[in-house]
């Protein structure tokens, strides 16, 4: 158990490492949230500077990193210069959008890409094989930001779901139950979108590993012995295959976070993405700071419990 | 003819046609035809308008519809025959060797756009075979600067454990987490304008790469955690086997699989994020072509509704990606049967 | 539960929401503004996609967009523009008056009137938002406006309806600058201002009560990342010519959209109602599904927007930066940007980046306005053998392969930056680069992020050349202040002078101010003709083309009458309203 409180331990340290090259990174990008002002024919350069030095922006960096670190500390995880309020007044809930997208996406990828990648190992080679080969690059080499597009345009073109947003205008005046179902359906497409960017990899780790433990001793030493195929699977293929598996399945919460974001900004979803992008590109720097530790700590987080996943499940390596 | 020799000949005939871009594109990849812009494919045509029959192909005059943007009437009075080896717009074939020699094209006025032509009335079969030398270029360099780093690291934290394991997986969580979004944004601010945009280009997508290579790492790391705990590996090690000996003959290949699953996978990936470089000014910027620029024109919603040829950007990337899929499985399965 | 019981809780919530705000009698003494031959029905909702979240509803501070058009709903000014006439005409002041030396300006307040709270308006509250706006604290993008010669606007009031405003030099069309200027509530901000925290006061989250201005909608509900909902004051001052208070409409909801084109498509789909500046590419699919007949689509003509290409020509003493240095031989060269000039295809610009949805442009005033523009400036097509001639005589010459080289023989190349979240300039810069090859010029199109770009061109003057676009905003030339003088902020190709470089742009200074304190328009108008000639003369800015207003409503809102003036088609959403044999098949 001490083992894992160190483990804990030092992800806190990385979190901390995170925020400070974040910072550094944001402070070597030119210009800072004011400087589109300039751009403004109404406002004069001593407007845009008394700004800056009004919200602190003329302050050393270290300083300025401080601030952050207090109120990130304190709750407030800082102030963001667009919304003119505490970042945490603006990201909780949209975070809370976010994961309504990502938790289902992540749940729905893993159900099915297990099935699909066993499947298609039984086949190596087969036709089946080379179809999931064929799609997988396809979406492999479709940009997610193409593939959010093109299920947009279907919505358009179809009329079956709705092109954008989280509820119909007017849905609030609904009841439960219809407004559920409102949801789901808007829901549908960017789950759509992040499954078909996710799964592709996933499919094709998921066969690359049964087809590598198929060929282990132990199993080969198993169908000698004439046990059933789909045994062998279960006993002795996956839990050889998961090594890889578990370490993918870390992975793939950042994975899917990332890819959100953008599908969020072309589906009009109100989680974190437009909100982040919007940030990102207005160098609003507590609020990015602040939304990429929440990412960062969902990461970690994520690798942490593959980590100990992988401990449990592969005894050897507790040696 | 068999599998892998397919697979082989495909990607090579692939890499020459980009390679010899200048010589199998009709056009020069940067001449604007303001008269044609979004022009449709032009179609190649074995019988003419009055039914009559002709071996050699044509092509038919297109005028613009002066009252459409983006419309064209074909002109059934003016037949162009397609030739063999024409002259054409000045290009270099290879380092050193200019030519003026081009596969195919029509007598001027007439105009072959086999792939139609985009917004400037450039035409896009000479963009994609001019594109596909710095995309498929971009893609591979990344791809093998994360892959070497990535495996390397992996190995020695899998493979040594304890503290160098914590430190680069650490450090691997460390930058998956960090927005490199503003170390691009850094990088454009620091390097002047003036710089050769290829050179400015690869220097990123190298640094796209090095900076991809946590996620490998972590892959790598979890198969050699696993496989230097096996009973034959630790019976090879109370023999006396040395660590590169060990690592060479039957840990690394355990890690085989992943490595090249995730190489299939990532040069696609990389020769899109031309995508988001361009946008950041990191780009080959215009009008150089590439296919991520041309993939980024295709997003835009009036293009992707309106003009279907402006996806075969797309189909090309995926003809890419299959076939470098289909070559690591294939080199896959080889070097299983040769490590047994 | 009772399903029937069920229902008719609906029905009763939805009933009670809707009633929430029902227009208040009009009270006797009460000075409302009756808008003549306006006629239309009250009720229902127009649904509105911005095209990003707008970032607070604080009036003082509002400098994004997206916060501007939710903003101009809810408040008021005391001296509108009217979008359809480009003209002056009285808001929150009835009438005027200014002093015989143009440096005072006395203003009648419409009595009785109330905020959308119910509170009563008067000249406190008037007083009050002056002193907020000139506050340097506020940090208001409209302070600098009301700084006249150098002294602040002095304002104060003089009985409960009228307020006198002192300027320290006369101000040609004072009366415009009191466009959009919202009057704030005093009763609701006075606490936070005496506090030093009025920019921090309403951020979109901000409950509903809390907010309050004289515009025709109040804040109902706000919703993160999803939407903002606005409904009818029914307090509001102006009624219809039947003397039935405004606005028709009882809500107003924007939703929130990632990009133009998710603004677009919602547009298409009909969850939004309204579609303002489209692109012309994507206004281009509309017109081609335009079939259905769900929607109107309108192309106002041209804007008042100007994009322009401009050279490095500042002083770049202290700054270490050799390469633009050399090269700023060639930019300083009133022969190289006329060869420039004369080599660019902007009829090409119209049709292929606009899709002649735009007009080319020779001068910095866009033919959208019609009460500046200097219509005599010539307008010179492209013609690549003079712009030949122009370089030749100007010293260059070109080396056997074709490049331009200059008397010292170095090759003539440059880069012109961009910012890439502007599709169209990136095109224009693509554009002039196959132009500009022509005369063996060596360009190369970089586009940047926004901030990096403007951070080279107003910070680091790191750049060679830039595509770049001002404008939109009033017709008059006071607006352009900063860009001419060659002090101001916006003097993009020169920053920062303390004295004119040259004698033109000594002649630009006199003339901007002269006309600034001229009072009469034809005078006025004769000195800016006279900045326009210089201007296209001397080409610090070679000008390239100015986009068509496009935009679009669904087919059944009357009242509809978009105009080129910001905001494009909301301005007279007081006035707009759904036609009745519609609203039952819709919702």
């Amino acid at each position: 158990m001490t083992a894992v409180a160190r483990r804990i331990g030092s992800s806190v340290v990385t979190l901390f490492a995170v925020s400070v090259f974040s910072f550094a990174l944001l402070e070597l990008a030119p210009g800072d949230f004011f400087t589109e002002l300039r751009m403004d024919t109404r406002v004069s350069t001593q407007a845009v500077d008394a700004l800056r030095e009004q919200y602190g922006l003329t302050q050393s960096p270290a300083v300025r990193y401080w601030l952050w670190l207090q109120s990130f500390v304190a709750g407030d995880l800082g102030f963001s210069l667009a919304h003119r309020a505490p970042v945490s007044s603006v990201i909780w809930e949209r975070a809370g959008n976010t994961l309504l997208l990502t938790v289902p996406a992540m749940l729905l990828t893993w159900t099915l890409a297990l099935p699909l990648g066993v499947w298609i190992a039984r086949r190596k080679n087969q036709w089946v094989d080379r179809v999931s080969s064929g799609v997988t690059s396809t979406l492999v080499a479709l940009p997610d930001l193409l593939v959010a597009m093109l299920l947009l345009l279907l919505a358009l073109r179809t009329g079956l779901f709705p092109t954008g947003g989280m509820y119909t205008p007017g849905a609030e005046d609904l009841g439960t139950g219809a407004r559920i179902r409102d949801l789901i359906s808007h829901a549908f497409l960017p789950l759509c979108a992040l499954v078909a960017t996710a799964l592709p990899a996933l499919v094709r780790h998921v066969r690359a590993s049964v087809i590598e433990a198929a060929q282990a001793p132990a199993v080969l030493a198993a169908r000698g012995h004439g046990i059933s195929h789909s045994r062998i699977t279960l006993r002795y293929v996956l839990p050889l295959a998961a090594n890889p598996l578990v370490s993918l399945a870390g992975l793939s919460i950042a994975t899917l976070l990332s890819a959100s974001l953008l599908i969020e900004v072309v589906m009009s979803w109100p989680g974190l993405g437009p909100l982040v992008v919007e940030a990102l590109l207005a160098k609003d720097v507590h609020l990015v700071l602040s939304a990429s530790m929440l990412a960062s700590a969902l990461l970690v987080a994520g690798n942490l419990a593959a980590d100990l996943t992988l401990y449990v499940v592969d005894p050897r390596i507790r040696a | 003819m068999n599998r892998p020799r397919a697979i082989v000949s495909v990607l090579v005939g692939l890499h020459l046609l980009v390679l010899l871009a200048g010589f199998a594109a009709p056009y020069d990849p940067v001449e604007q035809a303001r008269a044609f812009p979004y022009a449709p494919p032009t179609p190649l045509r074995f019988v003419d308008a009055d039914g009559r029959f002709h071996v050699r192909p044509f092509v038919y005059g297109v005028m613009p519809d002066p009252d459409n943007f983006d419309g064209y009437v074909e002109d059934t009075t003016r037949r162009f025959p397609v030739q063999l080896m024409v002259t054409g717009a000045a290009y270099t074939l290879l380092p050193g060797i200019q030519s003026r020699i081009h596969l195919f094209g029509v007598d001027s006025p007439g105009r072959t756009s086999l792939l139609g032509t985009d917004g400037f009335g450039r035409d896009v079969l000479s963009r994609l075979l001019h594109g596909g030398r710095v995309s498929i270029g971009a893609g591979l360099v990344a791809t093998s600067c994360a892959l070497l780093v990535g495996v390397t690291f992996g190995t020695l934290a899998g493979f040594f454990g304890g503290r160098i394991d914590a430190a680069l997986m650490r450090a691997a969580d460390l930058f998956m987490a960090i927005p490199w979004l503003y170390l691009l944004f850094a990088v454009r601010a620091a390097l002047p304008l003036h710089l050769d945009t290829r050179a400015t280009f690869l220097l990123l997508v190298a640094v796209v790469g090095v900076v991809g290579w946590a996620r490998p790492a972590r892959l790598v790391r979890g198969i050699v955690l696993s496989a230097r705990e096996r009973t034959y590996v630790t019976a090879a090690k109370s023999f006396g086997a040395t660590s590169p000996y060990l690592l060479r003959r039957h840990v690394l290949p355990q890690a085989l699989g992943v490595v090249l699953t995730q190489a299939g996978l990532l040069v696609p990936q990389y020769i899109l994020a031309e995508v988001t470089l361009s946008f950041l000014g990191l780009g080959v910027g215009e009008p150089t072509p590439s296919w991520g620029a041309m993939l980024g024109s295709l997003q835009q919603y009036s293009v992707l509704t309106s003009y279907w040829w402006m996806f075969t950007p797309a189909v090309a990337l995926v003809a890419v990606a299959v076939a470098y899929h289909a070559l690591t499985s294939m080199v896959h399965e080889r070097m299983r049967l040769v490590t047994g | 539960m009772n399903r029937f019981i069920g229902s008719a809780l609906v029905v009763l919530l939805s009933a009670l929401t809707v009633s929430a705000a029902v227009p208040a009698a009009i009270t006797p003494g009460e000075e409302v503004l009756v808008e003549k031959a306006t006629s239309g029905n009250h009720g229902g909702r127009l649904v509105v996609a911005l095209r990003a979240e707008p970032r607070t509803l604080n009036p003082a501070i509002a400098a994004d967009a997206p916060s501007r058009e939710v903003i101009g709903r809810m408040i008021a000014d005391l001296i509108h523009i009217d979008r359809a006439t480009q003209a002056t005409e009285g808001a929150l002041a009835t009438e005027w008056k200014r002093s015989s030396d143009g440096r005072e300006y006395t203003l009648k307040l419409r009595k009785g009137i109330r905020f959308s709270d119910g509170r009563p308006f008067d000249a406190d509250d008037v007083v009050f938002t002056f002193q907020v706006l000139l506050d340097e604290r506020t940090g208001s993008p409209n302070r600098d406006l009301l700084i006249v010669g150098g002294q602040p606007v002095r304002v104060t009031k003089v009985d409960e309806y009228t307020v006198r405003l002192t300027m320290a030099q006369p101000y040609a069309a004072a009366e415009r600058l009191f466009d959009s200027i919202a009057i704030l509530p005093r009763h609701l901000l006075v606490e936070a201002y005496t506090k030093g925290a009025i920019s921090n006061m309403w951020a979109v989250s901000t409950p509903a009560a809390a907010v309050a201005g004289l515009g025709p909608y109040r804040l109902k509900e706000y919703v993160a990342g999803q939407r903002l909902v606005l409904e009818r004051n029914p307090y509001y001052w102006k009624t219809d010519s039947a003397k039935r208070r405004l606005p028709y409409l009882d809500e107003l909801v924007f939703l929130f959209t990632g990009n133009e084109d998710a603004q677009v498509i919602r547009f298409q789909s009909g969850d939004s109602d309204v579609l303002s500046r489209a692109s012309a590419d994507n206004f281009g699919v509309l017109v081609r599904d335009q079939a259905a007949g769900r929607y109107q689509l309108k192309d106002l003509g041209p804007s008042l927007e100007y994009n322009f290409l401009f050279f490095n020509q500042n002083d770049l003493t202290g700054k270490n930066l050799p390469q633009v240095a050399v090269k700023q031989q060639w930019f300083s060269d009133l022969g190289f940007r006329r060869a420039v000039s004369r080599a660019i295809d902007r009829e090409g610009i119209a049709r292929l980046v606009y899709r002649g949805r735009a007009v080319p442009l020779w001068g910095n005033v866009s033919p959208g306005n019609r009460l500046w523009i200097n219509t005599s400036l010539p307008r010179q097509p492209r013609n690549v053998s003079e712009a030949r001639a122009i370089l030749k005589a100007s010293g260059f010459s070109w080396r056997p392969d074709g490049a331009l080289i200059d008397r010292q023989g170095r090759p003539v190349t440059f880069t012109i930056v961009t910012s890439s979240t502007s599709a169209q300039r990136t095109e224009m810069a693509t554009l002039i680069q196959a132009d500009l090859k022509e005369l063996g010029m060596g360009v190369q199109v970089v586009p940047l992020e926004f901030r990096a770009l403007v951070d080279r061109v107003f910070q680091t003057f790191d750049y060679d050349a830039s595509v770049l676009g001002l404008g939109g905003g009033d017709a008059d030339p006071n607006g352009e202040m900063n860009v001419w003088m060659s002090s101001g902020s916006n003097h993009l190709w020169r920053l920062g002078q303390k004295a004119p470089a040259t004698a033109w742009e000594d002649e630009i200074d006199r003339l901007m101010q002269k006309q600034l304190i001229t009072l009469d328009y034809r005078e006025r108008k004769r000195l800016y003709d006279r900045v326009q000639t210089i201007v296209a003369e001397q080409l610090p800015m070679i000008f390239l083309a100015a986009p068509h207003i496009l935009v679009g409503a669904r087919a059944d809102l009357g009242n509809f009458q978009p105009s080129v003036l910001d905001h494009y088609t909301l301005w007279n959403v007081e006035r707009m309203f759904l036609r009745p044999e519609s609203r039952s098949v819709r919702r």
